[in-house]
């Protein structure tokens, strides 16, 4: 972990991953951004919403027998409602996102869009638009979309592999396989990003450290 | 700075957001604060938008929100997870069928589905897997699941409380769904998507301790999903009554015959007189035995033999008596060749204790003087030495009889069970789109149809 100090507050901000560039501040909410050594304040990043989730920074858990860390969220709004997406630090220093929307869970890593050969998933890395239904594969796996539309970045806080201003819009398409498996493809411009994964439980994740929410009970989970 | 920090991840937040409805001025309490999109008022009854950080006023009602029999913001356990009932949607089929379904919340685990439609309470997951094709069923979990109701259009006919998703009166869906006993697979599919839901049905007992409701104790027509309550005693007496007719035919194989305890002749002649012998010693060992006393005549034909036996204990002079009678007739009429009787009697003295007996035996022989027979009666080239009955004494027989009326007694009540279970699943299954599959099939006469 490294500890700087705020550009904008002085107050101690640490970065937990080496790798990832940006950090909000948890004091004065700037939005730092290292290169090497050199941090800049850029903008700062709107006030969270108030929400129950049970997932906050420094949650621990384990995926397939890797344990991780959450450190940073980025919250996402469209017209018809909002999610969380919060980044996973594991061990070995790479990430991942466990998406949380209507209580359910998503663990999604980041998926090479360059070597994707199949027509949906390149088409709609080029710039299409396919409505929900539109059913396609991914590296041999059915997948169907089962929403397509803009989503607007609402709030951060943590790390971040990207800067995330507020009201940053992006195409998001969420698609979804038979089994369980999901894929998520975030397009901003001309810039795609594809994430594959699967739902997974809170009790398969065996969290410790999660929000105490006043009049509920924190499950606890073997572990 | 960092202190602060620990501070407040230590500390507990909230579980509510207070916001008051734009429509009635009411103080709502938002319980699922970032999943929640909209919210029908409980005291109004307004629907409003929050999927946003403000409140919007969608539709505006002014009318008295409805009494729900769980009033929204109760808590109960469910299968050892506490939930809230935060939202409460009535649906029928175009205003038939109606039926109600509470949304149920908890922070740490979701949203689940508590549904009922009156007769009885289900638990209701969404999957985020999709059921698998099997011989006309879906699989999952490696559970079947049968066909029952086909093409249903759900409408959604009043809304209360709060929802992760932009609600709508008169919002339709096309329902399918499936079951198995105790659980129910339903796909809703609207134009955008499909989703998945799994129910169990819940016991009258669970959804009274969790949510104070009672439901019927014995629904009918029985619910889609319900196991018929005669499955379960019908297995059991399905396999008492194999496990049992084994046992008896064990019991049969090895004591049927019995132990034989003594072997004896008597000599006869077919005259009417009456013989007395004595066979013995007879020992009886065991506290108390069934014995068997079996008399074959070889050569009876158109005669018969009376047997009196008289089994008397050497020791008290105790006797057990019986009759036996071995008569065997055969012939020739316009319908050719005839024979009846038997050429062989077997009598039976149940619980004869133990001891040492004597078999006292008085017998007669006569032949059956018809005009029919005279020509085709007792071979009288036989010597008479040759005409002998053999008796035979044996111990631990087993009354086959007795046996039999064991396994009736035992089948009738499978067969009582077995009516009450195929009336179940007919009232049952005649509820589905699919009509009468199985043994509630099979057993469907022409004029029950």
């Amino acid at each position: 972990m490294q500890t700087f100090a705020c550009p904008n507050c002085g107050a101690d901000v640490s970065f937990r991953s080496p790798a990832l560039p940006v950090r909000i501040c948890d004091h004065c909410r700037s939005m730092i951004v290292r290169r090497g050594d050199a941090l800049n304040a850029l903008g700062k990043a709107a006030v969270l919403p108030f929400d129950v989730s049970p997932i906050m920074i420094g949650t621990r858990g384990r995926f397939e027998d890797r344990p991780f860390e959450v450190i940073g969220r980025v919250r996402w709004g469209w017209t018809d409602g909002s999610w969380n997406e919060w980044l996973l630090l594991f061990g070995d220093g790479s990430n991942a996102w466990l998406g949380e929307a209507m209580g359910q869970y998503l663990l999604l890593r980041e998926w090479p869009l360059d070597r994707v050969q199949t027509q949906m998933i390149r088409r709609l890395a080029a710039g299409e638009r396919l409505p929900a239904g539109t059913s396609g594969e991914l590296d041999g796996r059915p997948l169907t979309i089962v929403d397509a539309r803009d989503a607007t970045c609402i709030a951060a806080e943590g790390e971040l592999p990207y800067t995330a201003p507020a009201n940053w819009t992006i195409y998001s398409v969420d698609l979804r396989g038979t089994d369980g498996s999901v894929a998520s493809l975030q397009r901003d411009g001309e810039q795609a990003d594809l994430y594959v994964g699967r739902y997974v439980s809170l009790a398969e994740l065996a969290p410790t450290g999660l929000r105490r929410i006043e009049g509920w009970q924190v499950p606890t989970y073997g572990q | 700075m960092a202190s602060e920090a620990i501070i407040s991840a230590a500390a507990e937040v909230p579980a509510a957001k207070a916001l008051s409805c734009p429509s009635c001025g009411g103080t709502l309490s938002l319980k699922a604060a970032g999943y929640t999109v909209s919210i029908a008022c409980v005291y109004c009854g307004s629907i409003l938008d929050v999927a946003n950080d403000d409140v919007r006023l969608i539709t505006e009602y002014h009318r008295q929100a409805a009494e729900l029999e769980i009033p929204l913001g109760t808590r109960g356990r469910l299968k050892g997870v506490e939930w809230e009932a935060i939202g409460y949607v009535e649906r029928s089929e175009g205003g038939a069928y109606p039926w109600s379904e509470y949304l149920l919340f908890n922070p740490y685990h979701g949203y689940r589905w508590l549904i009922t439609n009156g007769r009885g309470w289900s638990f209701g997951e969404m999957l985020t897997r999709t059921p698998g094709a099997g011989h006309g069923s879906l699989v999952l979990d490696g559970h079947g699941y049968a066909p029952f109701f086909r093409g249903g259009r759900a409408q959604v006919d009043y809304v209360l409380g709060e929802f992760y998703w932009r609600v709508r009166v008169g919002e339709e869906v096309v329902t399918d769904d499936w079951v198995r006993p105790g659980f129910m697979l339903s796909r809703e599919q609207n134009a955008q998507e499909v989703s998945w839901t799994v129910s169990e049905l819940l016991s009258p007992r669970e959804i009274r301790g969790a949510f104070g409701v009672r439901p019927p104790r014995k629904p009918w027509p029985p619910l889609p999903h319900q196991p018929s309550p005669y499955a379960g005693d019908m297995k059991k007496l399905v396999w008492t009554g194999v496990g049992t007719a084994l046992f008896v035919f064990l019991l049969l194989v090895v004591m049927g015959s019995g132990s034989t305890l003594l072997r004896g002749n008597l000599p006869y002649a077919l005259d009417g007189t009456s013989r007395t012998a004595t066979l013995g010693p007879i020992t009886a060992t065991r506290p108390y035995q069934a014995i068997a006393i079996n008399a074959h005549v070889p050569q009876l034909d158109n005669a018969w033999v009376d047997l009196d036996y008289a089994l008397v204990d050497r020791k008290t002079q105790a006797s057990y008596e019986a009759y036996g009678l071995a008569e065997r007739y055969s012939g020739r009429d316009s319908d050719g060749d005839w024979s009846e009787g038997s050429r062989s009697a077997e009598v039976k003295l149940a619980a004869v204790p133990a001891g040492t007996y004597d078999l006292v035996v008085d017998y007669s022989a006569q032949r059956w003087n018809s005009g029919l027979s005279a020509n085709t009666g007792f071979v009288s080239a036989l010597t008479p030495d040759q005409r002998e009955i053999s008796v035979r004494v044996s111990s631990g027989s087993f009354f086959g009889s007795n046996a039999l009326i064991a396994l009736i007694l035992l089948f009738l009540p499978l067969l009582f069970f077995l009516h009450r279970h195929v009336k179940f699943e007919q009232a049952r299954q005649d509820e589905s789109d699919v009509g009468r599959t199985g043994m509630a099939r099979l057993f469907t006469s022409s004029d029950d149809d």
